[in-house]
C-alpha cells in the first residue's frame, strides 16, 4: 500500500533538462502506465522514482515520506527491467532470493517466499535452472518473481515485453493483468511505448512529451477526449487523422469553421475560445468515418482510394482529399471490396470532431 | 545444358578449396612441428646419457629411466620450483584482484576526471622495468625486502597491473550495466555487487588474465636474478642457469631440469586454455 506523489520533478544531465517539472499523484494499489515517445522522459523518471537516477530537484513522496535521498533498496520500490537483468551465474532460486539474502533475511523464510513466488508464476519446476536455460517469457518471469519476494510498496515495470515476441507478448501482458489482481494493494507503474498494453493494462495513462505531461486520464477518456493534438495523435493506432482550417464566422456561443478540403460544419464554441480567422485542426479518428451514398448534406467528404491495406477482419483505406497532401486514413469493415482510385463519400458525427485551437488545445464545443 | 556448363567451374572451385586447405594444414602442422619439437627433444634428452646425447643427439633414448629426472629435481629443482610456485601464485592473486578492482572503479563509478584515471593506470604499459631496477633494489634494500618472496611479489604484481586491468576494463565494459542496477534495488553495496555479480561474470578474462600472469611471473628472469640471491630463494629461471653452470657438462640432468621447469606451465595451460582463449576473445574484441 503505498500512495506516490511527485512534486515538481525535474531531472537535468549538466545543463541539458530532461524533465521540465513532473506533477502528479498516485494512489495506493493504482496501475499507472507512462507512454509517449522515445526520448520523452518516462523511463527517467521511473529511475528516478527508483532511486537509479538523482533528482535534480523537486519531491518524491511515497506514503509522506520524502524519498529524494533515500537509498533504492530502502524505499519498498522493487523494479522489473526491460532486458530482464537477471544474474547469469546464479540459477533461478538464487536470483529471486538474492535481495533477501542481502536483507539478511532467514533462510527458512527466503525459501518460504522464493517457492511461493515461484508457484504464482510457475516456475516451481526449473528453480535449479540458470537463466540461459530458460525462454523469453521465462526469464522475464523470473525478472518478476524476483521483485515480488521482496513484496515491495511499489513495482516498476521499465518496457518489460519490448524483448518478446508478438505472441508472448499478449500472454505475459495477461499475466501481468492477473498478478495486479492478485496484489489489488500494490501501486504499480508500467513504462511502455505500446498502446495496446497501455490501454489494456491502466487504471490510468499517463502520456509524456518532451519532459512534460500531456495528459493524464483513464485509457477511454485519453481516446476519446485527448486534451491536446499530441495525445490526440500519439493514442489509438492508426493515428487520427488531422485536417487544417480556420474559423471563418465566430457568434457569441458557436463558430463556422471550414476545412482546407472544402467542407465547412459550424460548432458550439465556449466564449472566449476561437477567434474569428483563427487556425484550427479537426481530428478524425479513422474508426469514426461512415461511408455514404452522397446523399448527407452535413460533414458530408469525398475522395479517392489511393491504397488498401487488409488486415483481415478490417481494411484501411488512404484516401487523397481534395487539396490535402496528407493521406486521409479510414477503416472499413473486412467484407466490402474497394479499388484503388475508387471515388468515395464519407461523413463523421458532429460528436466525433476533435476540434483543437491554433495551439493545439482542445476545444470542446460538442462534448 | 546449364548444369554441364557450370560442372567444371565448380569442380575448379572445390579443387582450389582443397588446395587451400591443405596449405593451410600443412602451414599449421610444420609450425606445431617448430614449437614442439624442441620441447619433446629437450623431454627425451632427459632420459639420454651424456654419451647417447652427443652420439645421436635425434635418436630415441635406449630406456625410459628417471634418474636423470630425480637427480635434477634433488639439485635444487625442487626448491626452485616451490618459491616460483609461491611468488607466481603470489603475485598472480595479487594482481588479478587489484587490476580487477581498478578496472571496476574505472568502469562503474561516477569519477571527475576518469579519463586520466585510465590514462595513468594504463600508461603503466609504457614504463620499462629495466629503467627502474636501480631505484627498486635501493627501495627494497631501504624497506628490508630484498631477497624476500615480497620483493618479487610486489614487482610482478606493479609491473603486470597496467595490462591485467587494461584487459579487465575492456571485460567489464561489455557487461550490461542493468545487472548492477539490478543488485542496487535488490540492496547490494557496492563491495556486493563487486564480489557477487561482477567478479563472477568476469571469469573467463579472470582466468585469461591469472595465465598470462603465470606465464610471465614463471619466465621472469630479470628481477628474479637481481632481487634474489641464494639457492632458497631463487626462482627456476634464474636456479636453471645456476644449474647450467654447475653441472655444465651432464647436459642429460639439464635437460631433465629444463623439462620439469616447464612442466607446471603447460600443464596450466592446457588445463585453463578453454577459458584464455574465451576470454582474450570476448575482452580484447570489444
Amino acid at each position: 500500500m503505498a500512495d506516490l506523489s511527485l512534486r515538481n520533478i525535474r531531472k537535468a544531465y549538466a545543463d541539458f533538462e530532461v524533465l521540465h517539472g513532473i506533477d502528479l499523484e498516485i494512489s495506493s494499489g493504482e496501475f499507472i502506465v507512462f507512454v509517449g515517445p522515445s526520448g520523452c522522459g518516462k523511463s527517467t523518471l521511473l529511475r528516478s522514482i527508483a532511486g537509479l537516477e538523482t533528482i535534480t530537484s523537486g519531491d518524491l513522496i511515497i506514503d509522506n515520506e520524502r524519498m529524494n535521498a533515500v537509498a533504492p533498496s530502502k524505499r519498498g520500490i522493487s523494479m522489473v527491467f526491460q532486458s530482464y537483468a537477471l544474474y547469469p551465474h546464479m540459477t533461478v532460486f538464487e536470483n529471486m532470493a538474492f535481495g533477501l539474502r542481502i536483507a539478511g533475511t532467514p533462510k527458512s523464510e527466503i525459501d518460504e517466499r522464493v517457492r511461493r513466488a515461484a508457484e504464482i508464476l510457475q516456475l516451481d519446476k526449473y528453480l535449479h535452472r540458470q537463466p540461459k536455460a530458460l525462454s523469453g517469457g521465462q526469464r522475464q518471469r523470473v525478472a518478476i518473481g524476483r521483485a515480488i519476494v521482496r513484496n515491495p510498496r511499489v513495482f516498476l515495470f521499465d518496457e518489460p515485453l519490448s524483448n518478446l515476441d508478438a505472441a508472448l507478448r499478449v500472454g505475459t501482458r495477461i499475466e501481468i493483468a492477473k498478478l495486479k489482481r492478485s496484489m489489488p494493494d500494490t501501486t504499480m507503474i508500467y513504462v511502455t511505448h505500446d498502446q495496446v498494453e497501455a490501454m489494456t493494462l491502466a487504471d490510468r495513462i499517463v502520456v509524456f512529451n518532451d519532459g512534460r505531461i500531456e495528459q493524464v486520464g483513464t485509457p477511454t477518456d485519453l481516446y476519446r477526449k485527448p486534451a491536446n493534438l499530441f495525445v490526440a495523435q500519439f493514442i489509438g493506432s492508426p493515428a487520427m487523422n488531422i485536417l487544417k482550417g480556420k474559423v471563418v464566422e465566430r457568434s457569441k456561443t458557436s463558430a463556422r469553421c471550414l476545412l482546407d478540403c472544402g467542407v465547412s460544419f459550424e460548432t458550439e464554441v465556449e466564449p472566449g475560445r476561437l477567434s474569428q480567422g483563427e487556425a484550427i485542426s479537426v481530428g478524425i479518428r479513422p474508426e469514426d468515418v461512415e461511408l455514404h451514398d452522397g446523399t448527407a448534406t452535413d460533414l458530408a467528404f469525398t475522395g479517392s482510394i489511393d491504397l488498401v491495406e487488409h488486415l483481415g477482419e478490417v481494411q484501411i483505406l488512404y484516401l487523397d482529399l481534395p487539396d490535402i497532401r496528407e493521406k486521409f486514413l479510414m477503416k472499413a469493415g473486412g467484407q466490402s471490396t474497394f479499388e484503388r482510385m475508387q471515388g468515395i463519400c464519407f461523413t463523421v458525427r458532429r460528436q466525433n470532431l476533435h476540434i483543437f485551437d491554433s495551439s493545439g488545445n482542445a476545444v470542446r464545443g460538442e462534448r | 545444358m546449364n548444369g554441364a556448363r557450370h560442372a567444371p567451374e565448380a569442380e575448379r572451385t572445390d579443387f582450389l578449396a582443397v588446395l587451400a586447405k591443405v596449405c593451410l594444414v600443412t602451414f599449421l602442422t610444420s609450425l606445431g612441428i617448430v614449437v614442439l619439437y624442441p620441447l619433446l627433444w629437450m623431454a627425451l634428452n632427459g632420459f639420454k646419457t651424456n654419451a647417447e646425447i652427443f652420439g645421436n643427439p635425434f635418436a630415441l633414448p635406449s630406456g625410459f629411466g628417471v634418474a636423470n629426472y630425480i637427480s635434477a629435481w634433488n639439485q635444487g629443482i625442487r626448491n626452485y620450483i616451490a618459491t616460483s610456485v609461491i611468488v607466481t601464485v603470489g603475485s598472480a592473486i595479487c594482481t588479478v584482484l587489484i587490476s580487477a578492482w581498478t578496472a571496476y572503479g574505472l568502469t562503474r563509478s561516477k569519477l571527475p576526471g576518469k579519463p586520466f584515471f585510465v590514462g595513468i593506470v594504463l600508461g603503466g604499459l609504457m614504463l620499462s622495468p629495466t629503467v627502474a631496477v636501480i631505484p627498486l633494489v635501493r627501495m627494497m634494500q631501504d624497506l628490508g625486502l630484498y631477497n624476500t618472496y615480497w620483493a618479487l611479489i610486489i614487482l610482478y604484481t606493479a609491473f603486470r597491473i597496467p595490462f591485467t586491468t587494461f584487459l579487465i576494463r575492456a571485460y567489464m565494459l561489455g557487461l550490461p550495466r542493468d545487472l548492477d542496477e539490478a543488485a542496487i534495488m535488490d540492496g547490494a553495496s557496492e563491495r556486493q555487487i563487486f564480489w557477487k555479480v561482477t567478479l563472477p561474470l568476469c571469469k573467463p578474462i579472470l582466468v585469461s588474465c591469472v595465465i598470462l600472469h603465470v606465464l610471465f611471473a614463471w619466465n621472469e628472469y630479470l628481477f628474479a636474478m637481481i632481487f634474489t640471491s641464494g639457492a632458497d630463494l631463487q626462482t627456476l629461471p634464474v636456479g636453471l642457469t645456476s644449474i647450467m653452470a654447475k653441472h655444465g657438462t651432464n647436459y642429460a640432468v639439464v635437460f631433465a631440469a629444463m623439462t620439469l621447469s616447464a612442466l607446471p606451465i603447460v600443464i596450466t595451460f592446457f588445463a585453463a586454455q578453454r577459458f584464455f582463449i574465451r576470454g582474450l576473445a570476448e575482452g580484447i574484441g570489444k
